[in-house]
C-alpha cells in the first residue's frame, strides 16, 4: 500500500467516522462559505436590481429634435445606440393645443405601451390609454370639465393658418377638425401632467391631419449609471444628426448619488459579516482541533514527526474547507436567488468565478485556523499530553 | 555492549529530584519489569527511555546512541525505528479501526502495509476484529490491539507503561502470555508496573523510590508465565 | 459549593471559556450591528432620496383647478396665490419634523432691453430660519435642486443677502442667449419696476430650468408687485411608502376613514397625510404628492429594506449557528470532567445545572460585550456610508438578548443529552 492510499483511508477515516463532530466543523464552514458567496453575489448584484428599481422616477433621457423636427424613426435610430437589453421603455411625445368645451387645453400624442415604462408612476383611476378613440384626462383638466371616466367627449383642432382673418378683415369659417374620444382613466401625478390631456399618436394625427409621424420629445428610461449613459448620449448627438439626447438630471445624477451609498451600504455589511463569520468558522475549527491534542501527541509518541501530523490535520481541514466551500457557494448561490426574487422578483445570474473563489478562501480560511492549534499541539511534549489531564 | 545504558541519569524539577543518579544497564532481548509507587520516578524514567524526554543529566545509550544529547526531531526518528510504546490507557485512534491504528505505526515508521498489519493482529489473536472500531472492542482486546501496534516495526525495545492497568485478571494474562511471546521472539521488554504479579514475571526486576534504584532482583526460576500466588 | 465549582470552572477554564464568551460576542456583535443598520436603513436612505428634490408641491386652491388653463395674470385675483407669512406654518404640523426642506416660488414675466420675454423665478436658496420651537433650518433650493451643477460662480448666498441683494442665478441655455457671464449685470423690466440683476452664479439644471433666471423671492414679487405673494412651495419630506390605508385615504378623501384608521392615517407620515395636514395649517392651498418622487421613494425604500432584513436574517442565522456549534464542540470536550463527577455520584440535573450556568455567565459576558462592539460596527458603516451616526434602538437590546440566550440553549442541548447519556466509567477509562 501507497503511504498516499494511507494518508487518504485516515482523513476519510475521521472524516467519516467522526461524523457529528465533522458535520458540526462542516457546517460552520459551510455556514461561513454560504454568507460569503451569498452576499458577494447580492453586493454585485445590488446596483443591476436597483438600478432597475430606480427606473421607477421614469424617463432618465430625453430626445429632442436637433434641427427643426424629427420623427417616430429618428426617435427609434437613437434608441438603437443603446444595448436593446439596457432599453426599459421609450415614449414619443406630439403636442398640440386643442379645445375642449371651446377651452384651450395641452393634448399629447403619445405610445401608451411605452408610457407605462416611462412613467410608472402615474395613478391613473380607470383605465389606461389603451385603444385609438380613448383619452386620458389630467385631474386638473378632469376637474374643470367634471369629467369621469367613461364619459364621451369631443376635441377640437383648428388646423394651423385657418384662424388667420382673409384679405378682408372677415374671419374665414373656421374648419375645426373634431374627433370625438371617451375618457378612459383620469391621470394623477402631482406634476403638470395634470393640466394635459393624452391620446395616441395616431389620434393626434387623425386630429390634425398635419405632419405625420412627427414628433416632439421622446423620453427613455434605460437602465444604466449615469456616467454609461452620459457616453452614450454623447454617441447618439454625434451619430444621429436629427436628434438631440439629453440627460434628465434630476434622475441621473440622483440616482448616481443614491445608488453609490446603497452599494457603499451593502459592502461594508458585507465586509462586518464576512469578518465575523470568519471569526466564527475559525474559533470552531480552533476548538475542533484543540480536541484533538491527545491525538496528536499518540501520533508523536509512535514516532510521528511534526510535518507529517501537520500535514494529515491541514489535509483534513483542508478537505473539510472543500467541502464546505462547495456546499457554502451552493446554498449562497440559493440564498441570494431567493433575496433577488423577494426583494426584486427578478433572478440573479449565477457567477462561476465565485465558486473557485469561495472554496480557495474557505479552505484558506479553515487551513489557518487549523494551523495554530495544531502548531501548539505538537510543540507539546507527547509525553504530557498522553499523561496528563 | 547493552542496548541500552543510563550513565548517573538525573532529572530535576526545580527542587524535585524526579531522578536521582540513576544507573541502570538493559542487554538485548531482556525483560525488565521497573516498580515503585508514585511519584517514584517511574514514569519519568519511561519518558526518557521512550525518547519522549530529556535526562537534566548524564547519558542514556540507546543501541550505542546518547539520546540525551538528540535534538527534538532526531529523538522523534529514534522513538519511531527503535521503540514500541504500550501505555495504559491504550489510546488508539478511535476513529481509525483496529488495523488501521496498527497501520498508523507502519505509516510514520515506513510504508503501511495491511497484510502484515493482519498478522500483527492474528499474532495479537484479534485478527477477527480487525475492521472494528476501539470502542467496538473491549480493554483487553484495545490493549492487543496496541501491544500489535508497538511491535509491527520490530523495534528494539518495546516500552509498556502499566499494560495491565487497566484490565481484568483474565486479559491481564493475555497480556502477559503476549510479553512472553514476544520474549521468547528475542524482543527486549521494559515494563512498568504497580502489579507485583505482573513485575513478578520478568527476569530483573527494579525497584525505584524517590527518583533512586533501590533493589533489583534477579528472577531465578523464570517462566514467563504468571505464578498466580494463590 | 455549586458557585465555588462554577468559579472553579470560569477561573481555571478561562482560555475555553474566552473562546466561548469570544464567539458569542461576535455573533451579538453581528446580530446587534445587522439589527441597528437594518432599522435605521429606512431613515437613512430616505435622506439619501431627498437628492431627489420634493416629493409634495402646494398650490393655491383657485390655481390648482383653473391653472395655466385661464392664464391668469399676476395681482388680479389674489386667491391665486399663497401668502410668504404662511409658509413658516408648514413647520408646524404633526409631522413637522419630517419636512426637511421647502422653498416657495414666485414666477413673474420680464421683458428684457431688446424687448424679448425672460422668465423671473423668486425663491429661497439657503434660507435661514429660526422656528418658535428654537429648530433652527436652512431651507431653499441648494438642497433642493441638489442635481443642479454650478458650470460657473456660486449659489445665491441669503447670509450675505444684505451685501447683495441683486444676486441672481441663470441656466446654461439662457446665459448663452444673453451672452453674459458671472459679474455681468442684467437690466430687466417687470410689469411694476425695473431692476439691475447681477449673476453670481450659472447652472446647468438639465431641463426647462435652464432657460430661466433665479432671484431672491423679493426681488421677482416687486418686479410684479405681488409682495407678499408667491405661487407654489416645494416641500421635501420624509415619508413612509403608501399602503393600503394611504391609498384608501388617497382615493376616497380621509373624510372616509373611520375615526381609527383616520388616526392611524394620520399620525403615520404617508404622503397623503402630510398633505393634509399642510392644507390644514396654510389657509386655501393644495398640497399634492409628486407622485414621480414619492412613489418611487416608496418603491426603492421598500426595496432597500427588505434587503437589508434578508441579509440581517442570513446572518442572524449564521451568527447563532456559528454560536451553537461552538458551545456544542466546548461542552463535549469536557466529557472527562463529567463523567468523573457523576461518578462520585452527581445528578444528572446538578451535572446540567451546572454546565449551563457556566455557560450562560460565559454567554452574558459575551453577549454584552458583542452588542457594544456590534453597535460600534454599525456606527462605523453609519458614518462611512450616511455621514451619520446610526441611532440607538432600544428594541435591539431585547432581541439580542433573546437571541443570544435562545442560541446558547440550543447549543447546549445536544452536549447536555450526551453528557447525561455517558456512563462515567467508560469516560473515567479514557476512551
Amino acid at each position: 500500500m501507497k503511504k498516499r492510499t494511507m494518508f487518504f483511508r485516515m482523513i476519510t477515516a475521521s472524516l467519516m467516522r467522526r461524523r457529528s463532530r465533522m458535520v458540526v466543523a462542516l457546517l460552520s464552514i459551510a455556514i461561513g462559505a454560504t454568507i460569503l458567496s451569498g452576499l458577494v453575489s447580492i453586493y454585485y448584484d445590488v446596483p443591476r436590481q436597483m438600478g432597475a428599481e430606480f427606473r421607477n422616477y421614469g424617463a432618465n433621457v430625453i430626445f429632442t429634435a436637433s434641427g427643426a423636427e424629427f420623427d417616430v424613426n429618428d426617435v427609434n435610430d437613437g434608441k438603437d445606440v443603446f444595448d436593446s437589453d439596457d432599453v426599459v421603455g421609450v415614449t414619443p411625445f406630439r403636442y398640440e393645443n386643442v379645445r375642449i368645451n371651446e377651452k384651450p387645453i395641452v393634448a399629447a400624442g403619445t405610445d401608451p405601451e411605452g408610457i407605462k415604462k416611462t412613467s410608472p408612476y402615474w395613478r391613473i383611476t380607470g383605465e389606461w390609454l389603451s385603444s385609438d378613440g380613448e383619452l386620458l384626462v389630467g385631474a386638473n383638466v378632469a376637474d374643470t370639465f367634471r369629467l369621469k371616466e367613461g364619459d364621451f367627449i369631443d376635441v377640437y383642432y383648428t388646423p394651423e393658418g385657418s384662424q388667420s382673418a382673409d384679405e378682408n378683415g372677415e374671419r374665414a369659417v373656421v374648419e375645426d377638425n373634431i374627433k370625438s374620444f371617451t375618457v378612459a382613466g383620469i391621470l394623477d401625478t402631482g406634476g403638470k401632467e395634470e393640466d394635459y390631456v393624452y391620446m395616441t399618436l395616431a389620434d393626434i394625427e387623425e386630429l390634425t391631419q398635419a405632419d405625420k409621424g412627427r414628433v416632439d420629445v421622446a423620453e427613455l428610461s434605460i437602465s444604466l449609471s449615469a456616467d454609461e449613459l452620459a457616453d452614450v448620449v454623447d454617441k447618439i448627438n454625434t451619430a444621429v444628426p436629427k436628434v438631440h439626447a439629453s440627460l434628465v438630471k434630476r434622475v441621473t445624477a440622483s440616482e448616481a448619488t443614491v445608488l453609490t451609498k446603497l452599494q457603499a451600504l451593502v459592502l461594508l455589511v458585507t465586509i462586518v459579516v464576512l469578518a465575523l463569520t470568519m471569526i466564527c468558522v475559525a474559533t470552531t475549527m480552533t476548538a475542533v482541533v484543540a480536541e484533538r491534542r491527545k491525538e496528536i501527541g499518540l501520533r508523536k509518541a509512535i514516532g510521528a514527526s511534526d510535518m507529517s501530523i501537520l500535514k494529515e490535520f491541514m489535509g483534513e481541514s483542508m478537505l473539510l474547507g472543500f467541502f464546505g466551500g462547495i456546499l457554502g457557494s451552493v446554498l449562497g448561490f440559493v440564498f441570494a436567488q431567493q433575496v433577488s426574487i423577494n426583494v426584486f422578483s427578478s433572478s440573479i445570474s449565477f457567477r462561476p468565478l465565485l465558486l473557485p473563489v469561495t472554496v480557495l478562501i474557505s479552505m484558506a480560511v479553515t487551513g489557518l485556523s487549523s494551523l495554530m492549534p495544531i502548531r501548539s499541539a505538537t510543540d507539546v511534549d507527547p509525553a504530557l499530553v498522553l499523561k496528563g489531564e | 555492549m547493552s542496548l541500552l545504558e543510563l550513565k548517573n541519569v538525573y532529572k530535576i524539577y526545580g527542587d524535585l529530584h524526579a531522578l536521582d543518579d540513576v544507573n541502570l544497564k538493559v542487554e538485548k532481548g531482556e525483560w525488565v519489569s521497573i516498580m515503585g509507587p508514585s511519584g517514584s520516578g517511574k514514569s519519568t524514567m519511561m519518558n526518557i527511555i521512550g525518547c519522549m524526554d530529556k535526562p537534566s543529566k548524564g547519558e542514556v545509550l540507546l543501541d550505542g546512541v546518547d539520546i540525551s544529547k538528540q535534538s527534538k526531531k532526531n529523538l522523534t526518528a529514534i522513538r519511531r525505528d527503535k521503540i514500541g510504546l504500550i501505555f495504559q490507557q491504550f489510546h488508539l485512534v478511535n476513529y481509525l479501526t483496529a488495523v488501521e491504528n496498527v497501520m498508523l505505526a507502519q505509516y510514520y515508521h515506513s510504508i503501511p502495509d495491511e497484510k502484515e498489519a493482519l498478522e500483527a493482529l492474528e499474532r495479537v489473536g484479534l485478527a477477527d476484529r480487525a475492521k472494528h472500531l476501539p470502542s467496538q472492542l473491549s480493554g483487553g482486546e484495545q490493549q492487543r490491539v496496541c501491544v500489535a501496534r508497538a511491535l509491527i516495526n520490530y523495534p528494539e525495545i518495546i516500552l509498556a507503561d502499566e499494560p495491565t492497568g487497566n484490565l481484568d485478571e483474565a486479559n491481564e494474562e493475555i497480556v502477559v502470555d503476549l510479553f512472553n511471546k514476544l520474549h521468547s521472539d528475542g524482543t527486549t521488554l521494559i515494563v512498568v508496573t504497580h502489579d507485583p504479579e505482573v513485575a513478578e514475571v520478568a527476569q530483573r526486576k527494579i525497584v525505584l523510590r524517590s527518583g533512586k534504584i533501590t533493589k533489583v532482583e534477579e528472577n531465578k526460576n523464570f517462566t514467563g508465565k504468571i505464578r498466580f500466588d494463590d | 459549593m455549586f458557585l465555588r465549582m462554577i468559579r472553579g470552572t470560569l477561573f481555571r477554564q478561562w482560555k475555553k471559556m474566552i473562546m466561548i464568551a469570544f464567539t458569542i460576542a461576535l455573533g451579538a456583535s453581528l446580530a446587534s450591528a445587522m439589527l441597528s443598520v437594518m432599522l435605521d436603513v429606512g431613515d437613512k436612505v430616505n435622506q439619501e432620496l431627498k437628492t431627489y428634490g420634493a416629493n409634495i408641491t402646494v398650490v393655491p386652491k383657485a390655481a390648482s383647478v383653473i391653472g395655466d388653463l385661464y392664464e391668469i395674470e399676476g395681482g388680479d385675483d389674489s386667491s391665486a396665490y399663497l401668502k410668504e407669512d404662511d409658509l413658516g406654518k408648514i413647520k408646524t404640523i404633526f409631522w413637522a419634523f419630517n419636512i426637511v426642506d421647502f422653498a416657495p416660488f414666485t414666477n413673474v414675466e420680464a421683458e428684457l432691453p431688446d424687448g424679448s420675454e425672460i422668465d423671473i423665478v423668486g425663491s429661497w436658496y439657503s434660507h435661514h430660519m429660526e422656528l418658535p420651537t428654537g429648530e433652527q433650518l436652512d431651507a431653499g433650493m441648494e438642497s433642493l435642486r441638489s442635481w443642479w451643477e454650478l458650470k460657473e460662480g456660486s449659489w445665491i448666498n441669503e447670509q450675505r443677502a444684505s451685501e447683495n441683494d441683486n444676486g441672481a442665478m441663470i441656466g446654461v441655455t439662457l446665459a448663452k442667449r444673453l451672452n453674459k457671464g458671472v459679474g455681468d449685470t442684467i437690466h430687466i423690466k417687470g410689469k411694476a419696476k425695473e431692476m439691475d440683476l447681477k449673476v453670481v452664479g450659472i447652472f446647468d439644471a438639465g431641463g426647462e430650468e435652464d432657460s430661466k433666471l433665479f432671484t431672491y423671492l423679493h426681488n421677482a414679487q416687486a418686479l410684479s408687485a405681488l409682495e407678499g405673494k408667491i405661487n407654489s412651495i416645494e416641500v421635501s419630506a420624509i415619508t413612509t411608502p403608501d399602503n393600503e390605508l394611504a391609498e384608501l385615504a388617497t382615493k376616497n378623501g380621509p373624510s372616509s376613514l373611520t375615526v381609527s384608521q383616520y388616526e392611524k392615517w394620520y399620525c403615520t407620515a404617508y404622503a397623503s397625510s402630510i398633505c393634509w395636514q399642510i392644507q390644514e395649517a396654510i389657509p386655501d392651498c393644495v398640497a399634492s404628492p409628486v407622485r414621480q418622487v414619492a412613489d418611487s421613494e416608496g418603491a426603492i425604500l421598500e426595496k432597500t429594506q427588505l434587503l437589508m432584513i434578508l441579509i440581517t436574517i442570513l446572518s442572524l442565522i449564521g451568527a447563532a449557528l456559528g454560536i451553537c456549534n461552538l458551545v456544542t464542540a466546548t461542552v463535549m470536550e469536557r466529557s472527562q470532567e463529567i463523567g468523573l463527577m457523576k461518578a462520585i455520584g452527581a445528578h444528572n440535573s446538578s451535572v446540567s445545572l451546572l454546565v449551563l450556568t457556566e455557560i450562560f455567565i460565559t454567554a452574558i459576558i459575551g453577549g454584552v460585550a458583542g452588542f457594544f462592539a456590534g453597535f460600534g460596527f454599525a456606527q462605523i458603516i453609519g458614518h462611512s456610508v450616511f455621514g451619520s451616526a446610526i441611532e440607538f434602538r432600544v428594541m435591539v437590546v431585547p432581541i439580542v438578548a433573546v437571541l443570544v440566550v435562545v442560541v446558547t440553549l440550543i447549543g447546549c442541548i445536544p452536549a447536555i443529552r450526551m453528557l447525561l447519556g455517558l456512563r462515567p466509567t467508560e469516560v473515567l477509562h479514557g476512551k
